[in-house]
């Protein structure tokens, strides 16, 4: 009686153990994604300025500024998964890529102090985005790892836990786009 | 290669004529250490044989014993002889190699990096007994503020016997520097020694540690196996260390070969070399007139200035400028 006490009760604190890990790592996706997320929103607070900045110099990049626009507004909406939220960020950083290596065509707007002030801002922003997109990987990385392995795949699959999609940035997106040297040329 | 060809030619016109003077003295010393050896070896002899003759020792005890007295008398005459040779050789080489690398730092040979600093870097948590240093080089570089000297920080414990001994916790070069990019959290980065020794059971014991933060996993295969990291922000860690910093912090380590410890505090990079010996001292069995013997100098204070660019310190990111 006593040695399948002690069994039980071992049995029990592995449960245990096994349960808190997979949801401490489930829960560190979740807060990682959340610092992600207002990072995010910090960049979509800062975009109807940026926009009505840049619109005023440049007529030939109406589609760009309307496409950054709709994908904001699309990105704000609460409703959204995060996969979902994940693919808008990628395009919408895309989107920007694009504008900012355009700048160089609009002199004018080279020069403005506050259209200057907006784009620093963005490419602080842009590298916080980046290291929370690192963060946000590991930590999914962490816990697909653990819902796969043995034998925590078995709590995971009992539990209904599901595998998490990292970020997954195009070879050209990687590099961010060095407004120093453009405005060097 | 260019920097080194024109040290060279400092060395020769405004270093060479004064280290004559100083090398004059140097072989001074050599010299009256030499004899100093001779006399004591023959005061030694002649100690242990009276000791012998004496009856109280038996002649190990009494060979122990002159030797030893020996050794103190050579070592007291040999700090009191090299103490003036010390500081007109940093003020002559030290000083002046600091002045041809960068002439806006000033050096301090007698200052260091206050304990204020060191506590606050917090890359040694433990209490410590004794702090002393030496070799305080400080100011900015492309507007970044840097100090950096000597240190060597030892706690006092007790053997088995209860004999009580020092023990290092910290000795070597610590560098403080302003970092290129605003942060509220703390990150520290130390050698990895379990997860190398004992692989995935070393990480999952790193994982254990909470008192430096969180363990930050990172996406830089060499980094992560050379260093284990720890802060309170995952997201923030991150931020600081980027891949191309990770790169840096890769090969600094490959170019010193020494046991590196970093922290980012307070908006400042606080980074620990181990080298186990006090840094920048004379040599003295070395001529001060080759210039090879010179130019070791020159390459570690040029290493440890360096770190700035090595870093890219001096690219402040835009919050900062």
């Amino acid at each position: 009686m006593e040695t399948f006490l002690i069994v039980a009760g071992i049995i029990g604190l592995v449960l245990v153990l096994m349960y808190n890990n997979l949801i401490s790592k489930k829960n560190q996706v979740d807060n990682i994604f959340a610092g992600l997320d207002a990072i995010l929103k910090k960049r979509y607070d800062l975009l109807p300025n940026f926009v009505s900045s840049v619109q005023e110099y440049t007529a030939h990049e109406k589609t760009t500024l309307e496409k950054i626009t709709s994908l904001r507004s699309e990105a704000m909406q609460s409703s959204l998964k995060s996969d979902s939220k994940i693919a808008l960020d990628n395009q919408l950083s895309q989107a920007l890529n694009g504008l900012m290596l355009n700048v160089e065509n609009y002199p004018d707007l080279k020069a403005n102090e506050n259209f200057l002030h907006l784009q620093r801002t963005l490419n602080e922003l842009e590298e916080q985005i980046s290291a929370a997109r690192r963060a946000y990987n590991q930590s999914v990385t962490d816990y697909n790892n653990a819902i796969e392995m043995f034998p925590t795949n078995m709590m995971a699959s009992f539990m209904r836990m599901e595998r998490k999609t990292v970020f997954v940035t195009k070879e050209g997106e990687r590099k961010n786009v060095d407004v120093k040297n453009l405005f060097q040329k | 290669m260019t920097l080194l060809s024109s040290l060279m030619d400092y060395y020769y016109e405004s270093m060479y004529p004064e280290l004559k003077i100083l090398e004059d003295k140097r072989l001074a010393i050599v010299v009256k250490l030499k004899k100093m050896i001779f006399i004591l070896l023959f005061a030694c002899i002649g100690f242990c044989f009276f000791l012998i003759q004496s009856g109280f020792f038996i002649p190990l005890h009494a060979f122990i014993l002159s030797g030893m007295f020996s050794f103190l008398i050579y070592m007291f005459i040999y700090r009191h002889e090299i103490a003036g040779y010390k500081s007109l050789f940093k003020d002559q080489i030290i000083e002046k190699i600091i002045y041809f690398i960068n002439p806006v730092l000033v050096y301090e040979k007698a200052d260091y990096i206050q304990e204020g600093e060191y506590v606050l870097s917090g890359i040694f948590p433990q209490n410590y007994d004794r702090y002393s240093g030496n070799d305080l080089v400080y100011g900015a570089i492309d507007e970044v503020s840097i100090r950096f000297s000597n240190l060597h920080v030892e706690e006092k414990r007790h053997d088995k016997n209860g004999k009580e001994e020092w023990y290092s916790l910290f000795q070597g070069l610590f560098f403080v520097a302003d970092f290129n990019k605003d942060f509220q959290g703390k990150t520290f980065i130390f050698p990895d020694f379990a997860q190398r020794t004992l692989g995935i059971f070393g990480e999952w014991m790193q994982g254990l540690n909470m008192s430096k933060g969180e363990l930050i996993k990172l996406d830089h295969s060499e980094f992560e196996r050379l260093f284990v990291v720890y802060g309170d922000d995952q997201i923030e860690s991150r931020y600081i260390l980027s891949h191309a910093l990770m790169e840096r912090i890769v090969d600094f380590q490959h170019k010193t070969g020494k046991r590196l410890s970093l922290s980012f505090v307070h908006t400042k990079m606080y980074l620990c070399i181990d080298y186990k010996k006090e840094l920048f001292e004379p040599i003295l069995s070395k001529s001060l007139l080759e210039f090879a013997h010179i130019k070791d100098y020159f390459e570690l204070l040029a290493l440890f200035i360096g770190i700035v660019d090595a870093f890219k310190l001096n690219e402040k990111i835009w919050s900062k400028r």
